[in-house]
């Protein structure tokens, strides 16, 4: 251990250095930031036009004085829309809460509606369905949700536009969002696993069987269905199937026969052997960022192959001096959580907040 | 106005709500609030004040898929699109994060406008790559921001604001709305791949069957 920690000495200099500047300088790091400094911004801020402000509200002797008028008026057009919508047709879903839709290709439809070029744009309300052909692609905004592209040959539905939960369903094809809302705020049902936002971009496909895959950009994401739940970092990915659920994430610059291996074990019914063959692969083939796969499996695997697992995940990734072998091996999730936040991906306990505020009002649509 | 940043602040105290705001520092992101909502109100200087504070990671999220030579224009023409749409803002905490968004999508925009979709590549600073690679010169700043260019969306974009802009790991969490641990990891493995590509032996070292064919959009344009 102590030889160990002298190893990582200069790592963790280097480390510091390229993190904050810190510690003894990093020559290679130097040499780059000098090379890489002549692309630096300089440019000073512009002369930007006149800002027209918000209108607010304000007590002015003009806006006294049209007090009563103001009042009149106002009580005529309440007293109309009060008529219109008793006696009138209801009004659209998409008139209430919903996404902006742009067309970027194609002819996208939002149900039987098409966007067409001369239109451009187009409201997508709740409980209605956006579907692209083959050659169709399209852009959805909502100002204080994000932003969704998708992908030719896609269909998805606005479940729900509230104000603490948006949620979509992807029945087939792709997307990709960039959500700034707070995180567990943006729900993406799938056939196959439910994804929640808790960073800030991906990629989501699913295929006509209902078999899912998510690739993470930018801060993290959750999937979730049956009990299973998968936390997938910038630079991982998730696949997921129906009825089985979230498979095992994993980095996507693993080895060939890592990954292989884990499909094998995530969805395959295989014989114990076969099993137990594919999680050597696995622990034979992990590297020290592969921790993210090694937590994830600790819950996955037979108890008797879970201490291969721990040891193995031990190897890269120390505990933290709280959580004992003996709790890991019970898979007493605070222990778990405590292991996870000490792997340096991020805070778990965002996902657990979620979880505690949304159970039961966010199940999954297609969890049993 | 001021009950809507107590109950940000209220989030970020429960260490719940967009990581953006968990990783900025209260003061920082109280005073991003009164600027946005200066600028609401037609305070240019406020604006101004955003401005020095963000456009380095503009410019940085802009320089990962834009070629650098239009890299500065592209910061002044986000600024302008955020100031037209200032008012839809809700979280004016989350200005920083928003900003990106708008970046990365004008970025891509960009691409869609100029390049053609058989040939979506990089195309940075082509010229003086060329000029690099007769000169047989692989350590020139444009082929070196090339191959950081060549690496994942993730990767690149953290460590241009890291060895371009100048950013520490702690700023680019606060003004991209990452989490400190997620930065971590990008500068750590980005560093990684980047060394690995800009080693002389990289390309001869990886065994041809490990190169997927996902990896290979990824690779440094070849610099022999």
């Amino acid at each position: 251990m102590g030889n160990n920690k002298m190893e990582n000495e200069p790592q963790a200099r280097s480390d510091n250095y390229l993190w904050d500047g810190s510690g003894e300088p990093d020559p290679e790091i130097q040499t780059l930031e000098a090379l890489l400094g002549s692309f630096r911004h300089e440019r000073p801020a512009p002369v930007f036009p006149e800002i027209v402000p918000d209108r607010r509200w304000t007590i002015r002797p003009w806006r006294l004085r049209l007090f009563p008028v103001l009042v009149t008026t106002a009580a005529v057009v309440a007293i109309a829309v009060a008529t219109f919508l008793v006696y009138g047709r209801k009004p659209t879903p998409a008139a209430v809460a919903g996404w902006n839709v742009s067309r970027v290709a194609g002819v996208p439809r939002i149900g039987p509606t098409a966007i067409s070029e001369k239109k451009g744009t187009s409201r997508l309300g709740v409980g209605q369905i956006l579907e692209t052909d083959h050659q169709s692609r399209a852009s959805l905004q909502a100002d204080d949700v994000g932003q969704i592209e998708v992908e030719p040959n896609t269909r998805l539905r606005l479940l729900t536009m509230a104000a603490g939960l948006k949620r979509i369903a992807l029945d087939r094809g792709t997307i990709h969002t960039y959500i700034w809302a707070p995180a567990g705020q943006f729900v993406v049902d799938t056939p196959s696993a439910m994804t929640v936002d808790l960073g800030c971009a991906y990629t989501l496909q699913v295929d006509d069987s209902g078999a899912g895959l998510v690739r993470t950009s930018m801060g993290w994401v959750g999937f979730k269905l049956n009990g299973h739940e998968s936390f997938i970092p910038a630079g991982a990915a998730c696949a997921t199937k129906p009825k089985v659920g979230p498979g095992t994430p994993y980095f996507e610059d693993a080895s060939s026969e890592f990954r292989a291996a884990l499909a094998r074990f995530d969805f395959e019914d295989g014989t114990p052997p076969q099993r137990a063959g594919d999680l050597a692969i696995v622990l034979g083939e992990s590297r020290k960022h592969d921790a993210l796969t090694l937590w994830h499996l600790l819950a996955r695997v037979d108890e008797g192959q879970r201490v291969l697992v721990y040891d193995r995940l031990r190897e890269f990734a120390p505990p933290p001096a709280s959580v004992s072998k003996e709790g890991i091996l019970r898979l007493e999730q605070p222990m778990l959580d405590l292991w996870w936040n000490a792997l340096g991906f991020d805070d778990i306990s965002v996902w657990r907040h979620w979880e505690r505020s949304w159970s039961g009002a966010v199940t999954p649509v297609h969890e049993k | 106005m001021a009950s809507r940043s107590g109950e940000r602040v209220n989030l970020l105290a429960a260490g719940w709500g967009r990581r953006c705001v968990r990783e900025q520092s209260a003061p920082e992101f109280a005073e991003d609030a009164i600027l946005v909502s200066a600028a609401r109100d037609g305070d240019r200087a406020a604006f101004g004040r955003l401005y020095d504070r963000y456009a380095r990671m503009v410019h940085g999220v802009l320089l990962a898929k834009a070629p650098a030579c239009e890299a500065e224009d592209l910061v002044q023409e986000v600024f302008l699109l955020a100031l037209r749409r200032l008012s839809t803002l809700r979280e004016t905490g989350s200005f920083g994060a928003w900003l990106a968004v708008i970046a990365r999508n004008l970025a891509n925009d960009y691409h869609r406008r100029s390049v053609p979709e058989d040939r979506l590549e990089d195309d940075t600073s082509e010229s003086e790559i060329k000029q690099g690679n007769v000169r047989g010169d692989h350590q020139s700043p444009a082929a070196i921001l090339d191959a950081v260019k060549s690496l994942p969306d993730a990767y690149k974009e953290t460590l241009i604001l890291r060895l371009v802009e100048g950013m520490t790991g702690p700023e680019i969490a606060a003004r991209t709305g990452l989490t400190h641990g997620s930065v971590r990891v990008n500068l750590h493995r980005g560093m990684q791949q980047l060394r690995a590509k800009l080693s002389p032996n990289a390309s001869k070292d990886r065994p041809e069957k490990e190169r997927s064919e996902k990896e290979r959009p990824e690779q440094a344009a070849p610099l022999s």
